[in-house]
């Protein structure tokens, strides 16, 4: 009797064996295999960095690549250092744009959707809910849409902006269009830019402090309490701490989105005025398909992958934290 | 057993939807709106019909004005060859040079394409020449007008036949109702460009704030301002190419006097802000539609386009030409848009004959024109009664035309209009940068595009 249980026992447990392993199967081949449609494009991407390549020539007999598209090694590379060309310095350009938008972004969208976040986390769960849906409303809105809206907005004759301006007895601006106009030495069309861009954005980090504000235990705020704490204290010394795994995570997301802004950009400035908000992306997308050269866009690509990518790690490494709650 | 049979039709399942989700062909745009003139009966006959049916791919860029006209000669041309069926698909414009740039690697583009004849050398190597027995070169020369043929011939050969004469020089559009609120004579009569910014003055409309709400003379969105800027250089004699035409010659006095006109307008007759109008803000088709500007530098194909997209525009308004810089008009224009043909195409010799009866026949070619509102390339139609009659700022045009030659193959055409010229030009507008700065950079950056 003893012997057949053990058996059954066996067959039951290869049983389900078997059928975890099936399960495994189903789901991995086709990721695997929907995965590795996208590591082709990404291996072509990879070849293309290394030519002079155009879609508009015929080049060699070997998927296009030599002949008319010649190799050219790292030289796009080279260029992108020190090359006097026009989009070697267009690149230069577009990459202290970005930076500078990525890191003006998220100190300002942190500055916005944490205190935010407390603040809505400290009223009645109803208005709470209410508060919510309000605020992400901008994250549901179509990027281009937001970016038309926000052109109305800065329109320098007929903009709400510049009306307020008027009534204030200033003198308009050309938000968008104006080459000459900066503040900390940012170009004004750049800050306009990120304005947008933060309205859009901030509400999907604010859902997100919310619901890290809303796991902490209570206790850790009451015993600050108990121990003499004012609000202002509770908030920066037990609080904060407390978020540091949720910090870290909307500071990776923010600074990777930030770095592939681009929609917003095109609709709004297309870059201008005098390149002043030309960003990497919206480089990479006027060189590889306004102007055909897809090696030397590859090239760009690959470089804000390995941009993004110092940045993430450097992130983790500042904010991790080595314990839960 | 059966795992191999469950994992036999997940693959097969994968397979399926993977190859669904293989890039299609757009439909074609919607076209309910009902076509455009139809070409006369009298069209002279073309090459004798091909029995076999034969269907046919075309692809154009979207614009509705240009697109009732194909649909028209579309359905005249399967008319008159029943075993042909032509079918017409069209683009978003940026969407649309994607679609060449990805589909001519893969083999995958239309049978007949319509392509900006300025672009041909950059595709040359993806089209089908064009036979002898279609057009020679030299029959091409003599029946087209210089500039709309000179950007489809690339060494020697023929790649494709131009529709229209893509003038960016010279025509502006007019608000009358603004020209009779300011008390000026309408039409204008200019004898000199001194003339129309004397207009120009009395146009601008400026608010408590000091700030431009109504553009006198509009030139500084992109086309109008280069090409402005490079026949200003041919008219005091000079020439932007270098004398063997290998490379670009921009640093010059002819160049430095047409750019120092250009700043006059904008800082002593003041008759524009570069800064509020340029082509981010305040584009010049859209802005004198919305009654922002007085005198719109842009193109005749502006005019279909801006009856098309703007119905409820109140202002009367009109189409003039503007006086030359100094001595005779001349300029540089574009090959303009054109028809060309694949040399994947299975049928080249029927599409080839539609390119020619679209192109180079004149009785067909003029209802195209007339639906799209554009200049027409052969010299035959654009003198014709009904141009001068539907489209008469042609007419008014005429002496003009053949003043005009091929802008040249430049290397990279997009790049030096619009990332290197313009860009420089109105930064001198707009003073940032000193008229020597801007025409140092625009020779540099002009010449490193050969590299």
């Amino acid at each position: 009797m003893r012997q057949r249980t053990l058996s059954s026992a066996k067959r039951q447990r290869s049983g389900l064996e078997v059928a975890k392993g099936r399960f495994v199967l189903s789901v991995t081949i086709p990721a695997v295999l929907y995965a590795s449609i996208g590591l082709f494009t990404l291996g072509w991407a990879f070849v293309l960095m290394f030519f002079k390549y155009s879609p508009g020539r015929a080049g060699g007999p070997f998927l296009g690549l030599g002949g008319s598209n010649p190799f050219v090694g790292l030289k796009h590379f080279g260029d992108m250092i020190d090359g006097t060309s026009l989009q070697a310095r267009l690149f230069r350009t577009s990459l202290g744009n970005t930076l500078i938008f990525a890191f003006a972004v998220l100190p300002l969208n942190l500055a916005i959707t944490l205190p935010l976040a407390a603040l809505i986390e400290s009223v009645r769960s109803r208005l709470k809910t209410g508060y919510r849906a309000v605020y992400f409303l901008p994250v549901l809105t179509a990027s281009v849409g937001v970016a038309m809206m926000w052109g109305y907005l800065y329109d320098p004759q007929a903009g709400l902006f510049n009306a307020i301006i008027r009534q204030l007895g200033g003198t308009p601006i050309a938000w968008l269009s104006d080459p000459r106009a900066e503040v900390l030495g940012v170009s004004v069309s750049m800050w306009a830019v990120i304005g947008a861009y933060l309205w859009a954005d901030y509400g999907f980090n604010l859902v997100i402090f919310i619901a890290a504000l809303q796991s902490i235990p209570s206790t850790f705020r009451e015993a600050a309490v108990v121990d003499g704490a004012n609000a202002w204290q509770v908030f920066t010394r037990v609080t904060i701490p407390l978020l540091r795994p949720t910090i870290l995570f909307v500071c990776v997301m923010t600074m990777i989105s930030s770095f592939q802004v681009f929609d917003i950009i095109q609709v709004m400035t297309d870059g201008g005025p005098n390149n002043r908000t030309r960003v990497l992306v919206l480089d990479i997308y006027k060189n590889a398909f306004r102007y055909q050269r897809m090696g030397w866009a590859s090239a760009i690509a690959f470089v804000l992958v390995l941009i993004v990518m110092a940045i993430t790690i450097v992130q983790m490494r500042l904010l991790r934290t080595e314990w839960e709650y | 057993m059966k795992r191999t049979i469950c994992l036999s039709l997940l693959v097969v399942l994968l397979i399926l939807s993977v190859a669904a989700c293989r890039p299609t062909e757009p439909p074609p745009a919607p076209t309910d709106t009902p076509p455009a003139a139809q070409p006369t009966k009298e069209a002279p006959p073309t090459e004798p019909p091909v029995v076999e049916k034969v269907s046919l791919r075309m692809w154009a860029h979207q614009n509705e004005a240009f697109n009732q006209g194909y649909e028209a000669l579309i359905g005249a041309y399967e008319a008159e060859n029943p075993n042909v069926q032509i079918t017409l698909e069209t683009f978003e414009y940026d969407l649309y040079i994607q679609t060449l740039q990805t589909a001519m690697p893969a083999g995958e583009e239309a049978d007949i394409l319509q392509l900006f004849g300025s672009w041909t050398s950059e595709y040359a190597e993806r089209l089908a020449p064009a036979p002898e027995d279609v057009m020679s070169v030299a029959e091409a020369e003599d029946l087209f007008y210089a500039a709309p043929i000179g950007g489809f011939v690339v060494d020697g050969v023929l790649y494709g036949l131009p529709q229209e004469f893509n003038l960016e020089y010279g025509g502006v559009l007019v608000n009358k109702s603004k020209y009779d609120a300011a008390g000026l004579t309408f039409p204008p009569a200019w004898a000199t460009r001194d003339d129309m910014l004397n207009d120009a003055q009395a146009l601008v409309e400026i608010d408590d704030a000091g700030v431009m709400n109504v553009a006198g003379f509009h030139f500084t969105s992109s086309d109008p301002l280069a090409f402005d800027f490079l026949a200003g250089i041919r008219q005091r004699g000079g020439d932007y190419w270098t004398a063997d035409q290998t490379g670009f010659a921009f640093n010059t006095p002819e160049a430095k006097a047409t750019l120092e006109w250009m700043l006059s307008a904008v800082n002593e007759w003041k008759v524009v802000d570069p800064v509020l109008f340029n082509d981010e803000e305040n584009w010049v088709g859209d802005a004198f539609f919305e009654g922002r500007v007085g005198l719109g530098y842009i193109g005749t194909w502006a005019i279909a386009e801006g009856r098309v997209g703007y119905p409820d525009f109140e202002d009367e308004w009109d189409y003039a030409w503007l006086p030359s810089h100094e001595g005779s008009p001349l300029f540089v224009a574009d090959s303009g848009w054109g028809l060309v043909v694949s040399p994947n195409c299975d049928h080249k010799k029927v599409a080839w004959d539609f390119a020619k009866y679209a192109a180079a026949n004149p009785d067909s070619a003029l209802p195209w024109n007339l639906a799209s509102g554009t200049i027409p390339a052969i010299p035959e139609v654009a003198q014709s009664g009904e141009i001068a009659k539907e489209m008469p700022w042609v007419a008014a045009a005429l002496d003009l035309l053949p003043h005009g030659s091929y802008l040249g193959s430049m290397p990279d055409r997009d790049q030096v209009i619009y990332e290197i010229i313009y860009p420089h030009v109105l930064l001198a507008l707009q003073g940032v940068e000193t008229v020597d700065e801007a025409l140092e950079a625009i020779d540099a950056e002009a010449n490193a595009s050969f590299e």
